[in-house]
């Protein structure tokens, strides 16, 4: 790690005052820290943004917003979210660890970064990392990597979980830089790698991600979070899925699908939303909407499953969701 | 009132967990320098050149060495270690090597530092594949006793196992791969060194700290006496701290080359390139039987990775100790092999040879009873052996048979779901298997002392690896003084102790605890002789036998009693001691000794997505007397949670560059609390009089084995799937 400036300002406009150049936002460090040390992010200044006035949860007849300072741990617990949107309070709680969660702030867990081992060891070529190096999880030990919106520069997945289900209800993420205002939808705001993988969403220089909000959706209470891994526990997903359902009369009539550990960013999938619709809420029925979810996936020589890994994955989701 | 065999609470527990225990790297000294070292990030070539300009100019930085300018070390002493030393040539010799050293006023300065190093190299392709070096070589011979590495025991008028095999009614095989895999001690490697008056002070982890002592000493060219190695606390070692990796040599050349003490903490990647691992292993084992499952021919083969002879390493023999002893059969035959591939150093792993072996033979014996549709119990118990087929010797003491029966009761085992139940959407299935594992006993020499204060030290210069060796010490000397465990003061982890057992092979217990007896005997005879010939003692003029030791009192009858404390103090004694040497006798030619287990368990596989997870364990263990009831349930739990990282989380995999692809503990899985079910651990506390006169032989690494193959075989009963490649992890399963 390098010797760095340090801020703490407590107010937006000042954090945005003091950003620039080579800095590094600084909220619950989970991430941030960690690259540092390994050398892997380089800021020359840290803004400590914990003092700025980002807090707050709120659900109500709108929706639900959640300031971007807002720790894991403490939206997992609200009751309004495990309530009326399980998938996120599930999505949350099979992240990490209770101790990480109790630091991790929102904002920061939409901006992690990439857990690929190549990107988080610097003496091996990564696009993402380092522009124009290579990329060595292509032709090296891949089995955790992406499947889908992968380039020949970078397979590396988005490891966020929240975001998975964030992206599923259509969530906002709302943002203020030196040009003011603006929000964006979550899933128009992570980029594919292309041949420009360090580039991994549309966050202009300074800006501040301020707050994340969902819409209101009445059968989202119908939601539900599942994670595959190896271990039972504190690791990212091999494949997930973020699925609600809104069923009457043992009918599905709409549906939200999204998955993760498959893509280089949180993946939506709406033709198995489409697909979905009007089926019975069977095993099989689920088997023949999702028959195409993985269509286009790109395997590599160790993530050959994963194609139908992330099926069956969703089946078990919908099943899980559907018998709720 | 003995407390031997009862639960007792670790005596150093609450200093380990309020932090008051200070491990290597808490020790802070006045005027300690930092160092931070450098690891080449090639598999296999030369320096051609490096750059240290930058580090050595940067804020705090005291020195950088590196080839070019390099500390002076010497390769530690043929078998303890590695087979060169670092620093003292450019060639690299794997991925992960140490190629330089920074010593800076703190630890983040010379972590920056290191960071600015550069270096170019004349890189070349490293041989990296198991597989394409197999079959390998026979592996180098075990010396003093050991069986060769291959042999066969073939029936009269047998001429080969491939010809009993083939005249077996029926006959299985398979092959059993696991990567490497890593001891992942809680405590990194850490390392703080300070020369006095030419005299060297380590503290560092250490299984066995006089060892260490002899290979650091040879390592700075200094006479063995002038090193002294102090491991009060070690934050667990798993094997990883038999040998002395590099860094501890590193730090005291640069604690005396600087002239101030040196603090060298390995961050945790480095760990698993510098210190050696548990290398990727390839077995085959075939068995013969008769229709009804009497075996006819084992034959066990092995592959096992080796950076040899470039880096060293410990010899895996994963055949010897499992197959070689395990069950009845008229033909044997064992063949255990090397690959010498460009890798980090290997070494010991809990359960070294058996836990791999234990895998292969004990699924193949599973694959068995499938293919003869026949309860794997029964299996086993119809080729129960009580000799070893290896050897043909007798056990000192086996009671396999009682632990099959106790466990599969406990578990429940005649009564289990059958194969491929479903419960919800998890197919349910159980399995088990057979522990084993060599008793072996080392010399070791044990030191009490009565002190004028009432209480009694006992000395020996082993190590408590986490395991509760301490603990033992006062137990066992609490026991033969017959004085409360609270007047004993254990003491171990010092070089300049008494000669103690090593921590290695489960068999610090063993070996000590019969002659810490020996040792009180002697301070007693010692205490006594002082009694009858003080002037100042009321026993003066007595004869020895006219003076009795009981309890913590000198007993002559007739209500003439005093306690030692009281002794020691009317003839102003500090202290009265006495040194005893134990080992093996004759009996260690004669007989076979092992410890023995059986395993049960039941596993739940996903129907959609195939994750394995373990949901009930039983494992009995028949392991001799038992010393601390706790301890023992903890290091059998610990052994059980190691199988289940072995079945399903552990491996990292060399890359074609020589790279370990998940050197990290991000990347690198092992169990966390949520994988791990309730164990039930039950043991039958049979003492072995014949290993020795204690009777207890050691539980560390027992229950290692065979756990991960009771594992797959509980899969297998689930999901109909065989996986012969460790971990056996979903997307084997997804059919
Ligand atoms: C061992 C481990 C296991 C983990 N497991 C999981 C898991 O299973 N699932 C999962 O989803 N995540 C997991 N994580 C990731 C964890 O959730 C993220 O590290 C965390 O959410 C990041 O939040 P933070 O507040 O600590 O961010 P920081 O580390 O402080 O910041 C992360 C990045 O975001 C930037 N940033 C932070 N806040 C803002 C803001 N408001 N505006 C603009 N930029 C900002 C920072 O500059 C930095 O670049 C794991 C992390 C670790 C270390």
């Amino acid at each position: 790690m390098h010797a760095y400036d340090f801020a703490a300002p407590r107010s937006i406009r000042s954090a945005i005052d003091r950003a620039g150049g080579e800095s590094a936002y600084l909220a619950g460090g989970t991430t941030l820290v960690d690259l540092m040390k390994l050398e892997v992010m380089t800021p020359s200044r840290v803004v400590d943004i914990n003092r700025l006035p980002l807090k707050g949860i709120r659900v109500d007849g709108n929706g639900l917003r959640l300031g971007a300072l807002e720790r894991m741990s403490d939206v997992a617990r609200h009751p309004g979210v495990r309530s009326r949107y399980p998938v996120v309070a599930q999505a949350l709680e099979l992240s990490a660890s209770q101790q990480l969660r109790n630091m991790a702030s929102m904002g920061g867990n939409l901006l992690q970064r990439t857990r690929c081992g190549y990107f988080r060891d610097t003496s091996t070529p990564c696009n993402k990392r380092l522009p124009g190096s290579g990329c060595a999880a292509l032709t090296g030990e891949n089995r955790t990597h992406a499947i889908l919106g992968t380039s020949d520069s970078c397979v590396a997945t988005h490891p966020s979980d929240v975001a998975v289900a964030l992206v599923a209800l259509d969530a906002q993420v709302e943002l203020y830089g030196p040009h003011g205002r603006r929000s964006l939808p979550l899933g128009d705001f992570y980029r594919l790698p292309g041949n420009t993988p360090h580039l991994e969403n549309h966050l202009l220089p300074r800006e501040l991600i301020t707050g994340i909000t969902v819409p209101s959706l009445s059968w989202a209470r119908h939601s539900g979070y599942l994670k595959v891994r190896d271990r039972q526990s504190y690791e990212f997903a091999l494949t997930s899925a973020a699925v609600a359902l809104d069923v009457s009369g043992g009918v599905v009539r709409e549906a939200r699908v999204a998955v993760g550990g498959v893509g280089t960013r949180p993946w939506r999938l709406p033709a198995v939303e489409q697909a979905l619709v009007g089926r019975r809420t069977t095993e099989a029925a689920y088997e023949q909407a999702v028959a195409h979810a993985a269509d286009g996936a790109r395997p590599l020589a160790h993530n050959a499953f994963k194609p139908e890994l992330l099926r069956r994955t969703l089946v078990r989701a919908l099943t899980t969701v559907g018998e709720l | 009132m003995t407390s031997v065999g009862t639960d007792v609470d670790r005596v150093d527990g609450p200093e380990k967990t309020t932090g008051r225990a200070r491990y290597s790297a808490d020790r802070v000294l006045p005027d300690m320098a930092y160092a931070h070292v450098v690891l080449s990030t090639i598999g296999k070539g030369r320096i051609r050149a490096m750059n240290t300009d930058a580090a050595a100019g940067a804020p705090g930085v005291l020195r950088v060495y590196t080839p070019f300018q390099p500390l002076k070390l010497y390769p530690p002493p043929p078998g303890y270690g590695e087979t060169y030393a670092v620093l003292q040539d450019r060639d690299i010799r794997f991925r992960g090597q140490v190629i330089g050293l920074v010593v800076a006023r703190t630890f983040e300065q010379a972590r920056e530092a290191a960071a600015l190093v550069t270096t170019e190299y004349d890189a070349q392709q490293p041989s990296t594949s198991l597989a394409a070096g197999s079959p390998g070589v026979t592996a180098p011979d075990q010396g003093q006793g050991a069986p060769p590495a291959k042999f066969a025991v073939l029936a009269p008028g047998v001429t080969s196992i491939d010809q009993a095999l083939a005249a077996s009614e029926v006959t299985v095989q398979g092959t059993y791969t696991q990567g490497s895999q890593h001891h992942v001690a809680m405590e990194p490697h850490a390392t703080v060194a300070v020369w006095q008056d030419g005299h060297l002070t380590a503290y560092c982890g250490a299984q066995m700290p006089q060892v260490h002592a002899v290979s650091l000493a040879a390592q700075l060219g200094v006479e063995a006496d002038r090193v002294r190695v102090l491991s009060p606390y070690v934050g667990g070692a798993f094997g990883s701290r038999v040998a002395t990796w590099p860094d501890i040599a590193l730090a005291s050349a640069a604690a005396l080359d600087l002239d101030r003490p040196v603090k060298l903490v390995l961050a945790r990647e480095q760990v698993f390139t510098m210190v050696g691992h548990r290398p990727a292993v390839s077995q085959t084992v075939r068995l013969g039987a008769s229709a009804d499952g009497v075996l006819n021919a084992v034959s066990h083969k092995s592959d096992v990775a080796m950076p040899m002879p470039t880096v060293g390493s410990w010899v895996m023999v994963p055949a010897q100790d499992t197959s070689g002893a395990l069950y009845k059969t008229p033909n044997l035959a064992i063949d255990q092999r090397v690959v010498p591939l460009d890798m980090p150093p290997t070494w010991a792993m809990r359960g070294p040879n058996e836990a791999p072996g234990g895998f292969a033979i004990e699924t193949a014996m599973d694959e068995l009873a499938v293919s003869l549709r026949m309860d794997p119990l029964r299996l086993r118990l119809r080729n129960y052996a009580t000799t070893a087929a290896g050897t043909g010797r007798p056990w000192s003491s086996k009671h396999l048979r009682e632990c099959y029966e106790t466990g599969a009761e406990r578990f429940g085992w005649s009564s289990r779901p059958r194969s491929g139940t479903v419960d919800g959407q998890w197919l349910v299935g159980t399995g088990m298997a057979t522990a084993i594992y060599p008793a072996a006993r080392f010399p070791a020499a044990v030191r009490v002392r009565f002190r004028d204060d009432g209480t009694a030290v006992v000395a020996s210069a082993t190590a408590d690896i986490g395991t509760g060796a301490v603990t033992l010490l006062s137990i066992c000397g609490s026991d033969a003084l017959g004085i409360p465990l609270s007047r004993v003061e254990p003491r171990l982890g010092d070089s300049a102790l008494p000669p103690g057992a090593p921590a290695v092979g489960s068999a610090g217990a063993g070996s000590t605890a019969p002659v810490i007896r020996s040792a009180a005997q002697a301070a007693i005879t010692a205490l006594i002789d002082l009694a009858v010939t003080h002037p100042d003692s009321p026993f003066y003029g007595m004869t020895a036998d006219q003076v009795r030791y009981h309890d913590g009192y000198l007993d002559a009858g007739a209500g003439r009693s005093m306690g030692f404390a009281r002794l020691l103090k009317l003839t102003g004694t500090a202290g009265v001691e006495a040194t005893a040497n134990g080992g093996p006798g004759p009996e260690a030619g004669q007989y076979a000794f092992h410890s023995f287990g059986a395993h049960f368990c039941e596993v739940r596989g996903n129907r959609f997505t195939g994750e394995p997870r373990v949901s009930r364990f039983t494992t009995v263990v028949d392991i001799g007397t038992v010393v601390n009831a706790q301890a023992t349930r903890s290091q059998i739990v610990g052994s059980v949670i190691f199988g289940i990282g072995h079945a399903l989380l552990e491996v990292d995999p060399l890359e074609d560059s020589g790279r370990l692809a998940a050197g990290n503990l991000g990347d690198y899985l092992v169990p966390v609390n949520a994988d791990i079910p309730d164990i039930d651990v039950h043991w039958l506390d049979i003492p072995d009089t014949v290993y020795s006169p204690f009777g207890a032989r050691g539980v560390g690494e027992l229950a290692t084995v065979g756990s991960a193959a009771a594992i797959g075989n509980a899969i297998h009963d689930a999901t109909g799937i065989r996986v012969r490649d460790l971990p056996i992890t979903l997307d084997k399963l997804l059919g």
